[in-house]
């Protein structure tokens, strides 16, 4: 019994970003999440093109639309 | 006045016909209408005062309203407004300016407040007293205290030109914190920084005081050097303390008004006018209500989104 | 977490203790050095508060004070000579400036409006946080995490980005430029860090007590007010000062919702006109009897502070 869940763990956390991430984890989707919106305030704020400064918005937005639906996926 | 003679007579007769066993079990309310009971008034005033309103301010970002004019007829149009907003150089320039202050003084604050706090946590004699004197500035209002600073910022009279004149040896009157283009940004840096460099040392403090004594002792042990030791135990350690404190700090000084509006109001011309300042000018001097409510939940959606970070963190922090 | 281990390699040594502390108070000092400056310039003349260089022996005077709680008007010396004597130290101070009393100044009103909004949305705030924290504490209540959550984000929000439609609602409601509408928006905006500081407080209380008392046949509102209650009593202390900090310090709400009736003393204060520009002691003079009881509740709250900055994250 406690062999075998050893053996699980390890498994699961040999598995990689990618199945994690198709698996619906929190952990991985909040991370992407939260980059989305460290980018897109980055984009709000930078002094360099008014372009990215024009799409800053939709991309706060996703991002914050998606920290909150993803932070209802099981751990 | 009828319809509650009415409620009261029904309430009395229904009383009079409960039997007092049931009365006994509505009194003895089940837990799970207490839980409502409980949580109810703080939704309900959370959905009046804060929730109503910002749908409203949803709703009005795609009209052309403006507050002062209130016979005009309300177009609905579209995303006109976002439009405008986003292709405004005012409004770029407004957040830069913001991203100037918010950088600076975050970059100031923490190394401060983290330098601070590693002194205090060598635990001299008296340190929780000065450590109190220090916390001092990060309670007071900052609408009053911005205000007398516009007086210690004053070149020939003021406390603060007067000592950094002396040690620089040039004459106080020589330089203008507010009234100089390039020192203003500054100028609103400083007193940020000296009223919350407190809030992020006394944070910090926090993080140092978790580490146990004995993942030191098991450094020295292996021979660690201190220097190996401050950057592999105490900074990771503190690290999730520190984003905490940063984080917070960034969606204040994002949204800051108060104290940079009581010190400069903006100017000289444009050069101190964060997001907040000049959207109260939009929507309270050129009464532009459309237009500045988009602007508000642009800056709602990004303190929103960061504040779900916050949220992370904070959980990240109580699990230690 | 006192230093008591003496023998641990962790307690560093004499002299780096020194400098350390050397250089805290240092710091320390530098930054009530503006404080200290408020204080000094309460008690100056207006013509010793602008000298230069800054005068920091001075004769102390109360002109500061008798300027922020009266106004003044400024009259010929032929009508000055006719006045009868003055009959108290204040009338005499004011004389000497060649000016007479015209009447009791706005501060009064505007730091009482300050107390009123400030103990009101205290208490309605604390009452309203006690109850939903011991809900959230100790019922389950569906979708927990997302409505602590929500009443957080409530906090979060640019007072300036709400401030437009609660402008409309309560110029709608009638309720801009009062009491009552302040108490409720500084409410609103405390009672998330009511909710969230309590919950911490209550969900230390062990559970245990309540649930004895439910065996000796309290009701759970019985146990809630009898045992838990007092049990949170600190907590409700420290809270309560939290909130009111709050609403004693805020601007922005205040600048653009009150005008007259209902302004607290923050928007107020700056505005403290003589003659030629701000009159900068009483000035200093409102800021300090604005400051003074929030730097007594710092001290008294110190070892809450940092719960308090942390929505109860941070315990110790």
């Amino acid at each position: 019994m406690s062999r075998q869940d050893i053996d699980h763990r390890k498994d699961s956390e040999s598995q990689s970003l990618l199945t994690r991430f198709l698996q619906l984890r929190r952990g991985p989707w909040e991370n992407l999440a939260t980059v989305i919106i460290a980018v897109g305030t980055f984009m709000l704020m930078q002094p360099f093109y008014l372009e990215l400064f024009t799409y800053s918005f939709v991309t706060i937005l996703t991002g914050t639309v998606m920290f909150i639906i993803v932070s209802h996926f099981k751990e | 006045m009828d319809d509650s003679s009415t409620a009261q007579r029904i309430a009395k007769s229904a009383a009079a016909a409960t039997p007092p066993a049931m009365a006994r079990q509505i009194r003895g309310l089940s837990d799970r209408a207490i839980a409502w009971l409980f949580v109810t008034p703080t939704i309900i005033l959370l959905l009046a005062i804060n929730i109503f309103p910002l749908i409203w301010t949803v709703y009005l970002s795609f009209t052309n309203y403006r507050a002062n004019r209130l016979n005009r007829e309300v177009e609905w149009i579209g995303l006109r407004n976002y439009e405008r907003v986003l292709t405004d150089t005012d409004i770029w320039h407004t957040l830069q300016v913001t991203a100037h202050f918010v950088g600076w003084t975050m970059f100031f604050q923490v190394i401060i407040g983290f330098g601070l706090a590693w002194l205090i946590n060598k635990q001299f004699r008296g340190h929780s007293f000065w450590t109190t004197l220090i916390l001092l500035p990060m309670m007071l209002s900052p609408a009053v205290v911005g205000n007398f600073w516009t007086f210690l910022y004053q070149p020939q009279i003021g406390l603060f030109n007067y000592i950094v004149a002396f040690f620089a040896g040039i004459e106080p009157s020589s330089f203008q914190m507010i009234g100089d283009v390039n020192l203003a940004p500054w100028a609103i840096v400083i007193v940020d920084t000296w009223m919350w460099t407190p809030y992020v040392m006394l944070i910090c403090l926090a993080g140092l005081r978790s580490i146990p004594d004995y993942i030191y002792e098991a450094a020295e042990v292996d021979r660690a050097s201190k220097w190996r030791q401050f950057w592999s135990i105490t900074v990771p350690m503190v690290l999730p303390f520190l984003m905490l404190a940063v984080l917070f700090r960034v969606i204040e000084n994002f949204k800051m008004f108060d104290l940079v509006v009581e010190l400069t109001s903006g100017g000289p011309g444009s050069v101190t006018e964060l997001a907040s300042i000049n959207l109260k000018r939009e929507a309270f001097e050129k009464w532009r209500t459309g237009y500045s409510s988009a602007f508000a939940i642009i800056l709602f959606v990004t303190v929103f989104g960061v504040a779900n970070i916050y949220v992370k963190a904070l959980n990240k922090v109580k699990q230690r | 977490m006192s230093a008591a281990s003496a023998h641990s390699v962790v307690e560093s040594k004499p002299w780096t203790r020194h400098l350390a502390g050397g250089v805290v108070i240092l710091y320390a000092l530098i930054t009530i050095l503006p404080l200290v400056w408020i204080l000094m310039t309460s008690f100056k003349t207006p013509p010793d508060s602008i000298s230069y260089p800054p005068k920091v022996i001075f004769e102390p005077s109360l002109e500061g004070y008798v300027n922020l709680f009266t106004t003044r008007t400024r009259q010929t010396p032929e009508y000055m000579a006719s006045l009868p004597p003055p009959e108290n130290w204040v009338e005499r101070l004011v004389r000497d400036r060649n000016m007479v009393i015209a009447g009791p100044s706005k501060f009064g009103e505007r730091f009482l409006n300050s107390v009123i909004i400030g103990f009101g949305s205290t208490f309605l705030s604390v009452f309203l946080g006690t109850l939903a924290a011991y809900a959230f504490s100790r019922f389950k209540v569906p979708l927990k995490d997302d409505l602590m959550f929500f009443i957080l984000s409530t906090r979060m929000m640019p007072p300036i980005a709400v401030a437009i439609p609660i402008f409309l609602m309560y110029r709608t409601l009638g309720l801009s430029d009062t009491h009552l509408g302040m108490i409720l928006l500084y409410t609103a905006v405390n009672v998330s860090l009511a909710v969230w500081l309590l919950k911490g407080f209550i969900d230390e209380i062990p559970r245990e007590y309540e649930e004895a008392a439910l065996i000796d046949g309290y009701t759970r509102l019985q146990a809630f007010v009898k045992v838990v209650l007092p049990q949170a009593a600190t907590g409700i202390a420290a809270t309560a000062i939290f909130c009111l900090i709050f609403a004693w310090n805020e601007y922005a709400f205040a600048l653009l919702l009150t005008s007259g009736t209902a302004q607290t003393a923050p928007p107020f204060i700056p505005t403290i006109i003589g003659e030629g520009g701000l009159d900068w002691p009483a000035v200093a003079a409102g800021a300090t009897l604005f400051l003074i009881p929030i730097v007594v509740f710092t001290i008294v709250l110190r070892k809450h502070l940092l719960r308090g900055i942390t929505f109860g994250a941070v315990r110790k």
